[in-house]
């Protein structure tokens, strides 16, 4: 049975529809105590909403929580992504700023000397099961690259090309123990052969039984015919020391490389040797010393106490 | 009788909007949660004849314009839930199937929780307030009628047993 209602209902629906308007205008208008109602409510409802917040506190959160869990571990893993390439990226700014610093080096040792170079990166270092000291860079034929060509870097020299392919090239290091490179001294131009061992110090042999050789002095390739394989001047290293034994037919020296073997990122393969011998213009300028702060310290004499005339009481 | 039936019904109201206040707003539930009272207001509503159902719309809705959460001028939940109330109402008195079928009055009501909800966003609008981001209002009504329709078959026995305390009926068990 449908209800039909009667006027009486439909009076009060509309009176309350009216009261309903009106109250609306009233809080539109700005009437207090209308809104001054909830203030009311809010003071009321404020003690019972603060206990049972105390009390749900802990499991409050729960429900949104469990419901947000894929979303959180989602949120989570995108997180660890990007926390993942902002790393790379830093490593990579790294990376970039130490390749920058050692073409910076290359181009000032290159452009002194008057070489013509190509820089290479290196792809490949040698494994230590053969024993041999060697690179692979990417440079090969494509570059123009041949055979006993010099391998050089900022710091100086790091060895020479051994095998060329296409694209790529296996560069032996003065440190091999196979490598050997004429070497003069800086400064008094004593010549002699220097050759590996397998390590950060080759040996330094002078030629002449009565060449002398002292701790800290700089040797740089002496250079070959037409460049090949090693260009003039080029630095190789210092002397740290000088072995006196009797009965040496030539004085003998072991000598710390300059170049950094280990660390090693760019190289330059010099294609072009300069018109002209460089002498000692490429010997590295000694580190500036360090300013050790001195201390001045003033001591003012104090007055030398008088013994007292006054009797010490018991 | 009257007098004790609209004291009853208010001391009611009441408590439940005094436990929605307290205690269900304070549980952060998915998708916007559910309105307790509503829920209650409206079976009650549906439970009872248009006028009673139109004028505990107009109680309820005036308690929800006075909650310091509304964002609304006060009149705006009084209008609808006078309305919304006189309607379910009027439905459910007009058909004796939805008399006789719980499971419709839990989707019924659930229906006029979202009606309720939807005019109110509507009128605030209107109104000029601001609700932000509407699709999420638009997520919120949706999540409450189907949070109402989960809870209504929990608080639906209550109320009715309830209603027939308060006006001594027969009405669903």
């Amino acid at each position: 049975m449908r209800y039909g209602g009667d006027n009486r209902s439909r009076l009060l629906l509309v009176t309350l529809i009216v009261t309903s308007l009106f109250l609306i205008t009233l809080d539109l208008r700005g009437v207090s105590v209308v809104t001054g109602l909830r203030h009311g409510a809010q003071s009321a409802i404020a003690p019972f909403q603060r206990v049972t917040s105390t009390a749900f506190r802990p499991i409050g959160n729960f429900f949104s929580d469990v419901a947000h869990l894929g979303r959180t571990r989602a949120q989570l893993k995108k997180l660890e992504d990007d926390n993942s390439l902002l790393r790379k990226s830093i490593i990579r700014n790294k990376d970039l700023v130490t390749e920058v610093k050692q073409l910076k080096s290359i181009l000032d040792l290159s452009g002194t000397a008057g070489y013509k170079i190509v820089n290479a990166r290196i792809i490949s270092q040698g494994t230590s099961a053969s024993f041999s000291q060697s690179i692979t860079i990417d440079v090969g034929t494509n570059m123009h690259v041949t055979r006993d060509m010099t391998v050089i870097c900022g710091d100086g020299l790091v060895g020479v090309v051994k095998e060329v392919y296409s694209s790529s090239a296996l560069v032996m290091l003065v440190s091999d123990p196979g490598f050997h490179v004429g070497a003069r001294i800086a400064g008094s131009q004593e010549i002699g052969i220097l050759s590996g061992e397998g390590t950060d110090v080759g040996t330094l042999q002078l030629l002449e039984s009565q060449s002398s050789v002292k701790v800290g002095d700089i040797l740089l390739a002496r250079g070959s015919v037409n460049g090949k394989p090693f260009v003039p001047g080029v630095p190789i290293g210092v002397v740290t020391s000088v072995p006196n034994a009797a009965g040496l037919v030539s004085q003998l020296a072991k000598v710390r490389y300059f170049v950094r073997l280990h660390s090693l990122g760019l190289v330059a393969v010099v294609l072009k040797p300069p018109t002209s011998d460089p002498r000692d213009a490429l010997v590295p300028l000694p580190p500036a010393p360090i300013p050790t702060p001195t201390v001045t310290v003033y001591i003012t004499p104090e007055a030398t106490p008088s013994p007292s005339a006054t009797p010490i009481k018991k | 009788m009257l007098t004790r039936h609209s004291v009853l019904t208010g001391a009611l109201f009441l408590a439940v909007y005094g436990f929605q206040l307290a205690t269900v707003d304070q549980i952060h539930l998915p998708l916007g949660g559910f309105s307790l009272f509503l829920i209650f207001v409206l079976s009650w509503s549906a439970l009872s004849a248009p006028e009673i159902g139109a004028v505990a719309g107009f109680f309820a809705g005036f308690l929800l314009d006075i909650s310091p959460t509304a964002s609304g001028p006060i009149g705006e939940w009084t209008l609808i839930l006078t309305v919304v109330g006189f309607g379910i109402a009027f439905l459910r008195y007009g058909d004796d199937s939805l008399r006789t079928n719980p499971l419709s009055l839990v989707v019924m009501v659930a229906f006029s929780v979202v009606v309720a909800m939807g005019a109110y966003l509507l009128l605030t609008l209107m109104l000029g307030s601001d609700l932000g981001n509407t699709w999420q209002a638009f997520k919120t009504i949706l999540g409450n009628g189907l949070w109402t329709l989960a809870i209504a078959p929990f608080v639906l026995p209550i109320a009715s047993r309830l209603h027939r305390v308060v006006f001594e009926t027969r009405e669903l068990a």
